[in-house]
């Protein structure tokens, strides 16, 4: 294949992680030439999602001292499990390899969060679909159980007694309209201190007091009552739109979102070039631009934006253990019949260990959300990391899951992601993302692609509008049909020279 | 709002860069032809809504974005997709002989049962042609798909193509429908009307 990549660009990104393609797609979005480079062959960096083929190759790849991806193992638990007429072992879940989406770092949306409102805003949205999350759940007694989220919840749930249900609903009312009345006397008294404090003054249930704490405000005890009141409100902000619960999980697993992003880059213009590395990286101090070896080839670039982890361009980033991911595949979903009706969808569950200090996330994904066989069901359990050890870091949260259960574990795997521990690098101007931080949605990605993408261009916009394909007439009779202000610059350009054009003929005519 | 389709099937064009994929995709939800196209900027896709037996069929054809160019189609281009046109040039052996490859990438990342079909492009272009018919034939034989050979330029065989790709997608739906198998749906996002803030409480209050 011939090589005939452009040597000039305003910006050069490297790495196609949720961050970067987020820049990219923005700087793109507003005119500017981008390439978008990956030394990996696939979309994503470390928030990608693999076939089963693929997740084990990755993790059979030597380890890489620089990597954002480290400490991976797998096991294949040999013992044949049965559901229905399907007998899952190993050779039967790699013969559906493909069937699989496996998320190194998943997420779940809030249905009104920052990442559903940036791609409804940059029309993004049509490149994705959703699953609503089917339960929110918490673990009581030693027993999963869900967690009422809509009306018809609350009332049908046999998981509170109708004192409960009225004791929450009082609650939830309070807190909802928590802010409106500044002068509230009530909620004053609680300023500065815990939203523990708070939750018990209001004489709920032990089993109210979990809900809440465990799985509607995602609290632990040293959480303050203003965070609390606010991530209650973001909550029941997210309710009612799409679903029984507050929460989306995209089809085909967390890596199709950079992927859309990078979409909708190329859309404007931008470059693509996977199994791409980056040799050697230079300032030219002549011209103030960036001077790119890659392949043999000579890359002259205004602005780079690299992730962590890739080198040369990310020397001296040193990283640390930030993330650990346990990922397991089970021929038996977890809970009870009632979680898993039909086969199951997507279950969210918050666990916190004994002492009430550590945390950590469950997904459980069944085959409706397009990441794995009818059949099979991937649990996704993400904790902060305390070491460089990650089954030791979920070793009090698997027992939790698994002791006691009936699980049929068929694959087990961890994994550590990690970040920088050394902000500062300001190495030459080139503007490092972070590695994916512990987090629910995209909020601190999204943030962080914001930051860079104004250091770039301080005045404009963060992915506006892109207009739909019926909004757009090329070849029409009039050009002057399109919205000229809903278009980038470049392509203002080409219409206004279009326009000319159609001028000189009519002249000739 | 009703619906003023039967049926939505979304559509791809895959091939190498060059091979006339976004002319293609003109020509049949247009009905034009540019060949100074500007470029495909800001074009994801095309929307026609066409008509068989009687049912109103709307297609979505999608252009690659030029992502194709380095061989950097995202997976999630291929999601959902039912029909796949794969087209070469006929002036360029090289873009023939890389249909092989895009086969493998679209058996690789798009459903199993996604209806294909082989075009053969710039048929009008007989004195640059490199690729005979009957190789072209061959090739579509050996993979069970159809074959056409078409012109973007001189509108040969363009509407055809897309008719009957369309109609072999009605027919395996339609298939499938009365094995009663509906396949799974997501939701799409869409904005929200600005909702007042009390409005989850208020249904509630049942309680």
């Amino acid at each position: 294949m011939s090589d005939d990549l452009p040597e000039q660009f305003d910006l050069v990104v490297i790495g196609t992680g949720f961050t970067e393609s987020c820049i990219a797609a923005a700087a793109s979005r507003v005119g500017k030439s981008v390439l978008h480079l990956d030394s990996n062959e696939y979309y994503g960096d470390v928030w990608s999602s693999f076939s089963m083929d693929a997740l084990c190759a990755r993790f059979d790849q030597k380890p890489e001292p620089h990597s954002t991806l480290r400490n991976c193992s797998y096991t294949w638990h040999t013992r044949d499990t049965e559901t229905g007429e399907q007998l899952w072992n190993r050779d039967s879940v790699l013969a559906k390899s493909r069937r699989f989406s496996l998320d190194l770092c998943p997420r779940i949306l809030y249905a009104a969060g920052e990442l559903v409102q940036l791609l409804i805003k940059s029309n993004i949205c049509r490149y994705a679909e959703f699953r609503a999350v089917d339960h929110v759940c918490m673990r009581h007694n030693g027993e999963i159980v869900s967690v009422p989220c809509s009306r018809s919840d609350v009332f049908n749930t046999k998981t509170l007694t109708m004192v409960e249900k009225r004791l929450l609903m009082k609650f939830l009312t309070a807190c909802n309209d928590y802010g409106e009345d500044k002068c509230n006397e009530d909620s004053l008294e609680f300023r500065g201190r815990t939203f523990q404090e708070y939750l018990q003054a209001q004489r709920v249930t032990e089993k109210i007091s979990s809900c809440v704490m465990q799985a509607i405000a995602m609290c632990d005890p040293t959480t303050s009552f203003e965070e609390g009141m606010q991530r209650t409100q973001r909550f029941l902000g997210s309710l009612g739109r799409y679903g029984n619960t507050p929460f989306l999980f995209p089809m085909y697993g967390c890596g199709e979102l950079p992927q859309c992003f990078c979409r909708l880059c190329a859309v404007y213009g931008g470059i693509y070039c996977l199994k791409r590395a980056v040799d050697d990286i230079a300032l030219d101090s002549n011209s103030n631009e960036f001077l790119l070896s890659s392949a043999g080839k000579t890359l002259r670039a205004k602005n780079v934006v690299s992730a962590p982890g890739y080198p040369p361009v990310s020397k001296g980033i040193e990283l640390k253990a930030h993330i650990s991911r346990g990922l397991f595949i089970s021929s038996s979903p977890l809970g009870n019949e009632e979680l898993n009706k039909g086969g199951g969808g997507v279950n969210l569950l918050r666990l916190v260990d004994a002492e009430g200090s550590r945390e950590a996330i469950l997904i459980q994904l069944a085959h409706y959300t397009g990441a794995c066989p009818e059949g099979l069901y991937i649990f996704h359990l993400t904790t902060p990391a305390v070491s460089e050890n990650p089954a030791a870091d979920l070793d009090v949260f698997t027992s939790q899951l698994f002791d006691h259960s009936d699980a049929q574990i068929i694959f087990s795997s961890y994994f550590t992601i990690a970040a920088q521990c050394n902000t500062s690098v300001a190495a030459e101007h080139i503007h490092y993302t972070d590695a994916p931080t512990y987090e629910l949605d995209y909020d601190a990605a999204i943030a962080n692609a914001r930051h860079i993408f104004g250091k770039l261009l301080a005045d404009a916009d963060f992915l506006p509008r892109a207009p739909d394909p019926e909004e757009i007439v090329v070849d029409g009779e009039d050009p002057s049909a399109l919205n000229e202000h809903s278009l980038p610059e470049d392509l203002r350009a080409q219409l206004q020279d279009m326009q000319k054009a159609t001028q000189e003929m009519d002249i000739q005519n | 709002m009703a619906k003023t389709y039967d049926y939505l099937f979304k559509l791809l064009l895959i091939g190498d860069s060059g091979v006339g994929k976004t002319c293609i995709l003109f020509r049949f939800s247009e009905d034009a032809f540019n060949t100074t196209f500007i470029s495909t900027i800001g074009i994801d896709f095309k929307i026609r809504t066409i008509e068989l037996d009687n049912k109103k069929i709307k297609l979505q054809i999608w252009d690659t974005a030029g992502q194709e160019r380095f061989r950097t189609i995202t997976t999630a281009y291929y999601r959902g997709a039912m029909g796949i046109m794969l087209v070469y040039d006929i002036t360029q052996e090289k873009s023939f002989e890389n249909i092989k490859n895009w086969i493998r990438n679209i058996e690789e990342n798009a459903s199993a049962d996604v209806e294909k079909m082989l075009l053969g492009n710039k048929c009008e272009l007989t004195d640059k042609r490199q690729v005979s018919k009957e190789r072209g034939e061959q090739l579509a034989i050996e993979y069970g798909i159809k074959f056409m050979e078409t012109s973007a330029k001189a509108s040969i065989n363009v509407e055809e193509a897309f008719l009957t790709l369309a109609s072999d997608i009605k027919a395996k739906t339609e298939k499938r429908m009365e094995a009663n198998n509906p396949p799974k749906g997501g939701h799409q996002l869409k904005p929200m009307d600005s909702r007042t803030k009390d409005s989850w409480l208020s249904r509630c209050s049942l309680l």
